[in-house]
């Protein structure tokens, strides 16, 4: 799942963030067809304003999602950094 | 088909911090009592709409629940299909009388959602789509933002555009006693509120609100009746990254065709419509997918006034008020916009009254459209 191309075919900027999230806020998130043809739904990281548009091609990277607590696990998933 | 709603009620919706789901509840049933002139004795059954009240509330059980509250020793069950549930409770009701097992059935929309903070709500609510989007943090707005950028990419579609639907749901709900907003507002107040996920702000965004709506259905013609023509259920993928297309909602457009033939009319037959508006976008959507207007001419046709009440229109939409407008308790919503289609079938709308309302439709729309629900009602 890490380190497949694909490119933005919708996305947004979350600006109030829901519970477990704050940290994060404001974060875009993006509907991304992989080149595969299979499309998930992902954060956008390390981008340029200019490339949240639809069309942007990208690159699934893992990153931290969530804040966890203290001595709990460290949450990873897929996002999308744009290439 | 030949069941009716003999009667209907509902509650204020808003901020209803002193007021409790139990006493919300017992106002909305006890008014459709009343309105269907039968007594709590002569209700078989009960089905309760509702999403939250576990995340939330910590209460599950909601059928015995209501039933040990509105003092029914009946069966009782409670339905949950996110924001479609109220709905989705009415046509289960619907079946069960269908069945036979049950001839005169109580079905309650309730809500109770301002009472926590608005990001443990978000999260709630997220509840509603796939996991793939909560770990993405994509709230609800944010999903609606998603189909609303597709939309205009493709269509042109403009915030403008958008912005008129809430313009025109509030002016509707000017006009409602029972809507939280009674204030009216422009494009231009839109345009100019706080981005809440790009390109959706907060007054393209629906309520969080408190409230109840019931309904009795009946194969007994009591009261005023209103028959119910239709009842349909579609669904779709639960994730937005899953749908064939984000241009539309395939669930709505599937379970409009079937109650579009189940009640044996078409759109063009429709003079007034309850549609699901959760934030401006999908208000545009549901004319499309219901057949209203063609893809893409939806917003232009709506912020021109064809569906703003007034005379010489085909099909006034969302008289209450809408979910944006009247508010949106996520359970009671399906029954409310039932409820205001029954006012207007029966020429009780006061100043929301469309002329010659004669076939009414609902539609209520779970997740970002993974559950839709028709309804088709007549006047007898």
């Amino acid at each position: 799942m890490i380190g497949m191309g694909g490119k933005i075919i919708s996305w947004t900027i979350v600006r109030v963030p829901p519970a477990y999230f704050a940290a994060q806020a404001p974060y875009p998130v993006a509907l991304v067809e992989l080149e595969s043809g299979v499309r998930i739904c992902a954060q956008v990281v390390d981008y340029g304003e200019d490339q949240l548009r639809i069309g942007q091609h990208v690159v699934t990277t893992l990153r931290k999602t969530i804040e966890s607590a203290p001595e709990g696990v460290i949450p990873y998933g897929i996002k999308v950094k744009p290439i | 088909m030949n069941i009716s709603i003999i009667g209907a009620a509902t509650t204020k919706f808003g901020e209803l911090w002193g007021i409790s789901p139990r006493t919300l509840a017992k106002q909305a049933v006890e008014g459709a009592l009343a309105d269907a002139k039968i007594d709590s004795a002569d209700i078989q059954a009960l089905f309760v709409g509702n999403m939250l009240s576990g995340m939330l509330g910590g209460q599950e059980h909601l059928g015995a629940f209501f039933a040990e509250e509105l003092v029914l020793h009946v069966p009782a069950f409670k339905v949950e299909g996110a924001c479609a549930s109220g709905a989705l409770a009415l046509h289960n009701a619907v079946n069960s009388v269908l069945s036979g097992q049950y001839e005169t059935v109580a079905v309650l929309g309730v809500e109770k959602m301002t009472d926590h903070k608005p990001e443990d709500v978000a999260r709630a609510l997220m509840g509603a789509g796939s996991e793939a989007e909560r770990l993405s943090g994509a709230t609800f707005p944010g999903l609606y933002a998603l189909l609303a950028r597709v939309h205009m990419e493709k269509f042109g579609t403009k915030e403008e555009e958008m912005a008129a639907v809430a313009v025109k749901n509030h002016y509707h709900a000017s006009l409602n006693p029972n809507a939280q907003f009674r204030t009216e507002l422009t494009v231009e107040k839109i345009m100019r509120s706080s981005k809440i996920a790009d390109p959706l702000k907060l007054l393209d965004c629906s309520p969080i609100s408190d409230g109840a709506s019931a309904v009795i259905i009946s194969k007994r013609r009591s009261g005023k009746p209103i028959r119910i023509a239709a009842s349909s259920v579609a669904t779709d993928t639960l994730g937005l990254a899953e749908r064939k297309s984000l241009l539309e909602l395939q669930a709505t457009q599937v379970a409009a065709k079937v109650a579009y033939e189940r009640a044996g009319v078409t759109a063009g037959d429709i003079q007034v419509a309850e549609v699901h508006d959760c934030f401006t976008i999908a208000e545009i959507l549901a004319m499309e997918d219901l057949g209203f207007y063609e893809k893409g001419k939806a917003a232009f046709a709506i912020a021109n006034g064809e569906t703003t009440l007034g005379t010489n229109k085909k099909t006034v939409v969302n008289p209450s008020g809408g979910l944006k407008g009247c508010g949106h308790p996520v359970g009671a919503t399906g029954i409310k916009q039932v409820v205001e289609l029954v006012e207007q079938l029966r020429g009780t709308a006061k100043k929301r009254q469309v002329d010659g309302a004669r076939v009414g439709l609902a539609q209520n729309v779970g997740g970002s459209g993974a559950t839709a629900v028709v309804h088709i009602l007549t006047s007898q």
